[in-house]
């Protein structure tokens, strides 16, 4: 069975099983690793990826599901060398640690940002409820996202 | 024509077609809706294994209709729709926060109603108490034809459906009650619940309750309405109160499941205050 995908913009054509999980698919076949393979149960959101549109966890995802489906991974989220706002301002504030969480914060802040106005610190934890860190402990994180909100940079 | 030739996945076009898959491939063959439950088997010690028949790409199963006198929402509606589609229906309430303050907001884009209900080891489902104390019918489709049964029905016969049926549709009566979730889990989000409990309830002029609806999730392997503590509420004023210690004359109708998450007896002390919470909001929200 082929399953085609687009994926930051590229049709893909698969052909492995179609239960497999998207981030194995990502990962290991298309050896797009940004996207990281951690609780594998839908609870820490390092796996997210924009289907059409919408964060959603890739390690739920049977790829066969998707057929024809508009797939955004981390790698595709900057501009070339223009990072996202998001991920600027995380270098900016320091933010980072090991980064096994970010790519996933950046997918769903990406997506709340765009659909939300002006969110208030509280919105934006709410917002994060699937992303998991053990590094940080958070607030670097949400003052990050503040920061963006106050700039108003989020680009589409 | 959308189903694919590999045997292990299929993706039928129509609920004829589903029918006939399930029928045809029989034991290993099994409905996908959001896949959020087969998905995780490993964390659960078992694999992904079996042939997936994925629903969703038939068409009008994801339909919410909000009528003046029912809800009806299609199976493979997912639980960020369902929970936006009733913000603001007081009577609703229950539905809404079980669909929209659980899991986190992933998953809620992928699970749906449907295989919620219908995962039959999912003892710690928020749906599901919702829909029994909101009194939901459930639609099945087989190829012997269509059929409306109740929620507590439902959750009776599921694990000995036929193979080859599906439920399509969750139908809820709009009565004008007000209804309410509450749920406890062990830390802030993300988690399943350990006890968790919805409340439907009408109250004439006088506040008096005139209708009461409580049913219990998480405690038991399945959950179920709390007959005895309904009946205790009948006809008490709403402002009356105590209803931490009435509940409480009522937990020996439950028997805790244990398991990593907690003890049974954790689960059953729990009710007392679920109950206590979900009835205060609802003063509030009747007043």
């Amino acid at each position: 069975m082929t399953t085609r995908l687009i994926i930051n913009g590229e049709e893909r054509s698969l052909t492995c099983d179609p239960r497999t999980p998207l981030v194995d698919v990502l990962r290991n076949e298309l050896r797009l690793t940004g996207t990281k393979n951690v609780c594998r149960e839908g609870y820490c959101g390092a796996c997210s990826v924009h289907v059409d549109d919408k964060p959603m966890s890739s390690c739920l995802l049977p790829v066969g599901t998707l057929e024809g489906r508009n797939i955004v991974t981390i790698e595709g989220i900057s501009q070339g060398d223009k990072l996202d706002a998001i991920q600027q301002a995380f270098i900016d504030l320091d933010v980072v640690q090991c980064g096994m969480c970010f790519p996933g914060m950046v997918m769903t802040l990406r997506a709340f940002l765009r659909d939300t106005q002006s969110p208030s610190r509280d919105a934006v934890k709410f917002a994060l409820v699937g992303n998991v860190c053990r590094c940080t402990g958070y607030e670097r994180i949400i003052d990050a996202v503040m920061s963006v909100v106050g700039a108003n940079e989020v680009t589409e | 024509m959308a189903t694919t030739q590999n045997p292990k996945f299929h993706s039928p076009a129509d609920l004829n077609q589903a029918l006939s898959l399930l029928q045809d491939l029989g034991e290993p063959a099994f409905p996908v809706a959001g896949a959020t439950w087969i998905m995780r088997a490993p964390a659960r010690g078992q694999k992904i294994d079996g042939t997936f028949v994925d629903l969703s790409a038939i068409p009008g199963l994801s339909d919410v209709d909000l009528a003046e006198d029912k809800v009806s929402i299609g199976a493979m509606a997912t639980q960020d729709v369902i929970a936006g589609a009733l913000a603001g229906h007081a009577d609703l309430a229950a539905l809404m926060m079980a669909t929209g303050y659980t899991a986190n907001p992933a998953i809620r884009r992928a699970a749906t109603i449907g295989g919620n209900i219908c995962t039959v080891d999912f003892a710690a489902s928020d749906i599901v108490p919702a829909l029994l104390a909101l009194d939901a019918d459930v639609e099945i489709v087989s190829p012997g034809g269509i059929s409306l049964m109740s929620m507590t029905d439902f959750l009776a016969a599921r694990p000995t459906l036929s193979r080859a049926s599906l439920v399509t549709k969750v139908v809820i009566p709009r009565r004008g009650q007000t209804s309410t979730h509450s749920r406890v889990t062990l830390r802030k989000a993300g988690d399943y619940p350990v006890a968790n409990l919805s409340a439907a309830i009408t109250v004439d002029a006088d506040r008096v309750i005139r209708s009461v609806a409580v049913a219990v999730g998480a405690v038991e392997p399945v959950a179920k309405r709390w007959t005895g503590f309904e009946k205790a509420l009948i006809g008490r004023k709403l402002e009356a109160g105590e209803f931490r210690e009435i509940a409480g004359n009522y937990t020996g109708e439950f028997e805790g499941r244990d398991d990593t998450g907690a003890p049974g007896w954790y689960r059953i002390r729990l009710l007392p205050a679920l109950a206590d919470r979900a009835f205060r909001f609802l003063q509030k929200r009747t007043a």
